[in-house]
């Protein structure tokens, strides 16, 4: 399913608002929620792996057209359009670090006494290293459950692949 | 991470990955499992216990926050939403974004079912650019629906110049997202 691209914004596409509406966290966690009920937990992935590859694909073709940079600039402008999220991004000439203190998600979800999927925050593996992988990029994703560090590096052997028990269990 | 800001966008992208996974019924199954009774149920409470009042309640904010310019006419029969510019299908039309073959049923599909279980019933057109308006009445009021005009006055959706389109749909009485006919 190709998606056009909006090459002129580090982010493919654009809103008339500044920041987008909090709510729509309760449906991106019930959608999480109802693939997992219904086909199970391998069908969440697939569906977190084809939305990083398909809907995100712009993203991957800018990462692999500016490299570390793209991806820098990529999570300074999508935290600054996420209501209440507070983060860092630190950028090196290896890695781009996103150091995420108040994940924007979360707190909506927990403000309002949502039940939060479990495997909530696998999300931000699964969809990142698919919308990297193409760039020649992986991502490796530590904490979680409101507060993580998310590393986005160059394709490179001697990386011990994700361990997904690093990734905390989301409440 | 998946993001709000450009939500509509992925939530569009999702109803067509759920129906090549389970086709058509799987697609409802969402609209009416994940979106009315998870996502919204805030929005499923206050229409079940409150009625027109909670209706207010709950589109007043929720249309404010989305960015939608919209008239709303309230009596004690009827629930009259003009939205004028939908910021969920702009949002699709100036990214060029058209995976699923009709975004616009997503609101009935969600809408529909929750209206039923508080005792309403729809009338309702979109013409798939961004424009529609929508009746809600309780299900025991036969009065059929307004008259361009007839309840909003010149905020009616249906005076704007460029209200007719090809692909208009048309929801007599409705609480389902496949009662639409195509509007004359």
């Amino acid at each position: 399913m190709p998606v056009a691209a909006n090459t002129e914004s580090p982010l493919p596409y654009a809103d008339t608002k500044r920041v987008g509406h909090a709510d729509f966290y309760f449906a991106v966690n019930a959608t999480f929620r109802f693939i997992i009920e219904r086909f199970g937990y391998a069908k969440l992935v697939d569906y977190w792996r084809d939305l990083g590859g398909g809907y995100y694909k712009p993203v991957g073709d800018r990462w692999r057209s500016r490299g570390l940079t793209g991806v820098a600039e990529y999570w300074r402008a999508f935290f600054a359009a996420e209501p209440g999220a507070d983060i860092g991004v630190v950028d090196s000439e290896d890695e781009v670090r996103l150091e995420v203190k108040t994940c924007p998600a979360i707190r909506h979800l927990r403000e309002h006494g949502r039940e939060i999927v479990p495997v909530f925050c696998q999300q931000c593996y699964f969809v990142n290293e698919a919308i990297a992988e193409p760039a020649g990029m992986m991502v490796r994703v530590c904490g979680g459950n409101g507060t993580c560090t998310q590393r986005f590096m160059k394709k490179t052997a001697g990386v011990p692949p994700q361990n997904l028990e690093d990734i905390a269990t989301a409440s | 991470m998946i993001g709000c800001y450009d939500f509509c966008g992925h939530y569009e992208w999702t109803f067509e990955w759920l129906e090549r996974l389970g086709g058509h019924e799987l697609v409802k199954a969402y609209w009416d499992g994940a979106i009315h009774r998870d996502s919204q149920i805030h929005a499923s409470k206050l229409i079940r216990e409150k009625g027109f009042e909670g209706m207010k309640e709950y589109w007043g904010p929720t249309l404010a926050d989305e960015g939608a310019v919209y008239e709303r006419t309230v009596t004690d029969d009827v629930f009259r939403i003009d939205m004028h510019e939908c910021p969920s299908k702009g949002f699709l039309l100036r990214n060029g974004l058209e995976q699923y073959s009709d975004y616009c049923d997503h609101c009935m599909g969600w809408i529909g079912p929750l209206m039923k279980d508080a005792g309403f019933v729809i009338d309702h057109e979109h013409n798939h650019c961004g424009q529609c308006w929508w009746e809600m009445r309780r299900k025991s009021d036969a009065t059929l629906a307004s008259e361009a005009g007839q309840l909003s006055g010149k905020h009616d959706v249906r005076l704007r110049p460029d209200w007719k389109s090809p692909h208009t749909d048309h929801y007599e009485r409705a609480t389902d997202p496949d009662d639409k006919t195509a509007a004359s």
